[in-house]
């Protein structure tokens, strides 16, 4: 079957009723439909990220801050000071982020958030959906990355906001999104299939996604596992090399999954010359992983990060190194425990689709139809895709941001503090509780 | 000159192989014969699995309820709204045909359903989405309907089952749960191929390896070749539990385990009943039948259901194939182990209870690490294989069983899930368990469906291999390092958090 672009009218119609229905649920018109979420992203954070997300607040009837999962940012809570020295509500306090702690000659950059968007390429989502999140992170004064998948034309009006990525099949590298980027991310491994490398199916390969990635359509596409031009962290080095050569100014991220030596893989990424050491935890999303890679493989973000952070310490080079956590960071509350356990700052990925829709029912892959999501946000579908407008995207992003933002702030004035600097690595704020979260 | 020749390199340009002399030129061209035949000759293992539909098949995972008034208002709003626009009227928010019927939304079909929810999202007022609660009946705490739906998706498919978003379930948890395995960012078992782990091997060695070994005066060994033999795949098939032993079920297994080169455990009457004394059929036999041992010509492997040194010794002497025990972990298993193993038993096969556990409670994991570690102590490791069973409920337990120290696990439930049975909880006690299998399933049908989960295992063993950098199986076992067990991560994570536990949670 031949399925072509929808007309002006069905896009009108399908969006109006998917946008009013989500609002509904938001604001807590209807019963939360019994099927929605599940341990880790339950259908209160679902619906309170749809409702930060039309109105920009975050909701007051419903738990925004914890999933149910039974452990990790689940099990963990800040411990406040006192109600009456809590600091009042303000912009002034300062939520901002460096990326280049080096103190070399690199761009020197920092973001007004301590948080910004991560790759999901093109193909895996629509160019909607990217350009959705540069905008949003343009506004926002962060980034979005490329993803594996190369570098639609649209992006380069956002390219100062955009991170491009280098990942194993190199696809849709060139020298023009190296050149047009402030940071280069090189990706080692993803959270949710460390280890395993990448696959686009050939569904979702197809014109364009093909064009961008230098191959055919519909054919499957494979990124390999590892750089098979990386034997040791002194090849490490020369890649970021390579890149130093093309863009001198570029910071450099490298991303990599979290295996027991994850200290030792930080450190050495440090070492190789990296401004941005970014881990990426075993519960994080994907477009397609194997089922038994998910869970099985490698260690959730929450126990990766002090391990790194304390290594860092011990080497004495954690203030030269931005540390960034992803991989199942859905909340703000998520962002602020991840800096009090000892990253600097995070990134998000299935919290932009919740916030544009995602119901999270794991057929991002290309599901039974085989045409990806049925909201248009994991999709190049040509009728699907078109489900999600630009700028209705961006500034659903915008509100989301804004919420999360607001929320950042309200833990930091709890804790007494004036910049959220001030909460990297405070384990002595937090709390262990042995009931499930709803703090 | 055959292709068993050794080419012995020479720089001289007169080369004398075989009988023939030949110039450098003609040595090359005939190595590289002999070398293309080889290669050419060479079959990777592989299983070969295509998708088998079911007979039986689960409940669907939801239930679409339409409210019909609801329904029949927004097609007359749409029609007039829209009209002449049938491409707008006729459009649904189901792209997986759940409304695509011939009622469309009237009758739908839950089948279809994947729970995307945009039709109860769209249309909140007449459209609701719901579990399935006969699906949350199958299993029990241990063997969940998540592992059921899993196993039956697996023996339909033959695949990895791949899907979007990220995990969903409970932050690490008990048993198996509770164990992560490890991966490296740049080991890789191999850079051919795509990922590197098209040349990693599952074969299992069954029997006993040689301590060291000894050479006579001629440079060749001095004793007789080891006592082993392998298999393809880490994991083999058990006896049944409870009452679903049959004829019909052990012809299943004999012919799976043959067509994947692995082996099947069925009980000694069986296989004497229905002429199944094959290689790749394990008799099992009652400690006080020692003596019927010699019935069973072509075994290469034969069980005493206990471990009883007069039976062994009886059976070791009446047949060539290697005499195993089956011994549950019953209090002083320990010195049971110690005193098969010192009597020359080659194989012990472990039992715990179907949930993993011992009486006492502990898990399989702890007490599989145990048994390795006790005959590593006592220098004999490599003397025996351990097979455990009991607890092997998906696929991620055959590599954490063999991390725990295992050389292969046995599969007793998911040989019955693959074939649509059904199980009656509590899944729990072998001798307990009650179902039964479809009416409908024939044996090509089974054999297939058995060899697609087997696949799909083999398959999910390979990515957590590829993950690690390990190219055989064999090197996994016991390699606690290569895991990580998250109550102690916790511990070294959470440690000095007001209100942490320690020990985990």
């Amino acid at each position: 079957m031949t399925i072509a672009k929808p007309s002006e009218t069905l896009i009108h119609k399908t969006t109006q009723l998917m946008r009013e229905g989500m609002n509904a649920h938001a604001f807590g018109e209807y019963r939360a439909p019994e099927a929605l979420g599940d341990a880790r992203w339950t259908d209160e954070l679902i619906l309170s990220t749809w409702y930060m997300a039309e109105t920009g607040k975050i909701p007051a009837d419903i738990n925004f801050k914890t999933g149910k999962s039974g452990g990790g940012f689940d099990r963990l809570e800040f411990g406040y000071i006192d109600e009456s020295s809590w600091l009042p509500h303000s912009d002034d306090i300062d939520t901002s982020l460096t990326l280049n702690r080096r103190g070399d000659n690199k761009n020197k950059i920092d973001i007004d958030i301590p948080w910004y968007g991560g790759g999901m390429s093109y193909g895996s989502v629509s160019v909607n959906v990217m350009m959705s999140r540069a905008k949003n992170a343009k506004k926002w004064n962060s980034f979005m990355s490329t993803g594996e998948g190369g570098y639609p034309p649209e992006l380069f009006e956002y390219s100062d906001s955009v991170i491009t990525q280098v990942a194993t099949g190199y696809f849709g590298v060139d020298e023009n999104s190296i050149k047009a980027t402030p940071i280069v991310e090189f990706k080692y491994a993803q959270g949710a299939k460390p280890g395993l490398g990448g696959h686009l199916l050939a569904a979702k390969a197809g014109e364009e996604v093909s064009k961008l990635r230098g191959s055919v359509p519909f054919v499957s596409l494979f990124s390999p596992f590892p750089f098979h031009s990386t034997y040791s962290v002194e090849d490490h080095s020369k890649h970021l090399d390579w890149i130093e050569t093309v863009n001198p100014n570029a910071l450099l991220s490298v991303k990599v999954s979290t295996p027991h030596d994850v200290d030792m893989v930080a450190v050495g990424s440090f070492y190789a010359g990296a401004h941005i050491i970014h881990l990426d935890g075993s519960y994080g999303g994907t477009g397609a992983a194997p089922e038994i890679a998910k869970k099985n493989i490698a260690m959730p973000i929450e126990l990766a990060i002090p391990k790194v952070h304390k290594f860092l310490e011990k080497e004495g080079v954690r203030d030269q190194v931005t540390l960034i956590a992803s991989g199942g960071i859905r909340t703000a509350d998520d962002i602020a425990k991840s800096i009090a356990l000892g990253a600097d700052g995070c990134v998000l990925g299935t919290t932009d689709l919740v916030g544009m829709g995602c119901t999270r029912c794991a057929n991002c892959e290309g599901g039974p139809s085989g045409r990806g999501c049925p909201w248009g946000l994991t999709t190049t579908d040509v009728e699907l895709q078109e489900w999600v407008d630009q700028d209705w995207g961006a500034l659903r992003l915008e509100n989301l941001y804004g919420a999360m933002q607001w929320r950042v702030r309200d833990i930091l004035r709890k804790l007494g503090m004036s910049s959220v600097r001030e909460l990297r690595g405070r384990t002595d704020l937090l709390r262990y509780i042995t009931t499930e979260g709803n703090s | 000159m055959g292709s068993g020749a050794i080419l012995q390199s020479q720089t001289d340009a007169d080369i004398g192989v075989s009988s023939k002399s030949q110039t450098l030129r003609e040595f090359g061209a005939e190595s590289a014969r002999i070398g293309r035949e080889i290669a050419d000759s060479y079959e990777r293992y592989h299983i070969h699995v295509h998708e088998v539909k079911d007979v039986d098949p689960l409940p669907h995972r939801f239930l679409v309820k339409v409210g019909k008034f609801g329904l029949a208002k927004l097609l007359v709003k749409e029609l007039v709204t829209y009209f002449p626009k049938f491409d707008v009227i006729l459009s649904r928010p189901c792209t997986y045909g759940v409304f695509s019927g011939p009622l469309g939304g009237f009758s739908p079909r839950p089948e279809l359903c994947v729970g995307c929810l945009r039709c109860t999202v769209q249309h909140p007022d007449f459209v609701e989405v719901l579990h399935n609660p006969e699906l949350f009946k199958l299993g029990d705490s241990y063997t969940t309907h998540g592992h059921i739906t899993a196993i039956d998706e697996e023996a339909r498919k033959g695949m990895v089952p791949v899907r979007g978003q990220g995990y969903r379930g409970r932050f690490g948890g008990p048993g198996f749960d509770g164990m992560l395995t490890d991966m490296s960012e740049i080991v890789r078992p191999s850079r051919d191929g795509i990922h590197g782990r098209e040349l990693i091997g599952t074969a299992v060695d069954i029997g006993s390896k040689p301590m060291h070994l000894s050479f006579n005066e001629d440079g060749r060994l001095s004793e007789a070749s080891p006592d082993m033999f392998t298999i393809q795949v880490p994991f083999i098939f058990d006896l049944p539990p409870g009452d679903f032993m049959s004829d019909k079920l052990s012809k299943v297994v004999e012919e799976t385990s043959r067509t994947i080169d692995t082996l099947a455990c069925i009980d000694a009457d069986s296989v004497t009943r229905l002429g199944l004394d094959l290689p790749h059929v394990v008799p099992v036999l009652r400690s006080s039948d020692a003596c019927r041992i010699s019935e069973f010509r072509n075994s290469r492997l034969i069980e005493l259901e206990s471990w009883d040194i007069v039976a062994f010794e009886e059976a070791r002497l009446s047949t060539a194939a290697i005499v195993g025990i089956r011994m549950e972990f019953r209090e002083g298993w320990q010195g049971r182990l110690t005193d098969a193993v010192e009597s020359g038993v080659k194989v012990i096969h472990f039992l715990a209870d179907l949930h993993g556990r011992d009486p006492g409670g502990s898990f399989v994991s702890d007490l599989f690490k145990e048994a390795h570690l006790m005959l590593i102590e006592q220098g004999r490791r490599d003397a025996v294989t351990l097979i455990g069973s009991g607890g092997i409920v998906g696929a991620d337990h055959v590599p954490k069983a063999i991390i725990s120290g295992m050389d292969a696990v046995a599969l007793d439930l998911p040989v019955i899930f693959a074939i649509q049975g059904r199980a009656n909880a509590p899944l729990k006690n072998r001798d307990e368990v009650r179902g039964t299998l479809p009416k409908k399933f024939n044996h090509s049908w089974s054999v297939q469906r058995l060899a697609n989960l087997c696949g799909s295992w083999r398959d999910q063993l390979l990515e957590i291999l590829g993950a690690m950098g390990i190219r055989e199986v064999r090197r996994l076992r016991g390699e606690f390092g290569r895991s990580m067990i998250v109550k102690n991560l916790e511990d070294e994570a959470f440690e000095g958090i007001a209100g942490y536990p320690g020990g985990g949670s």
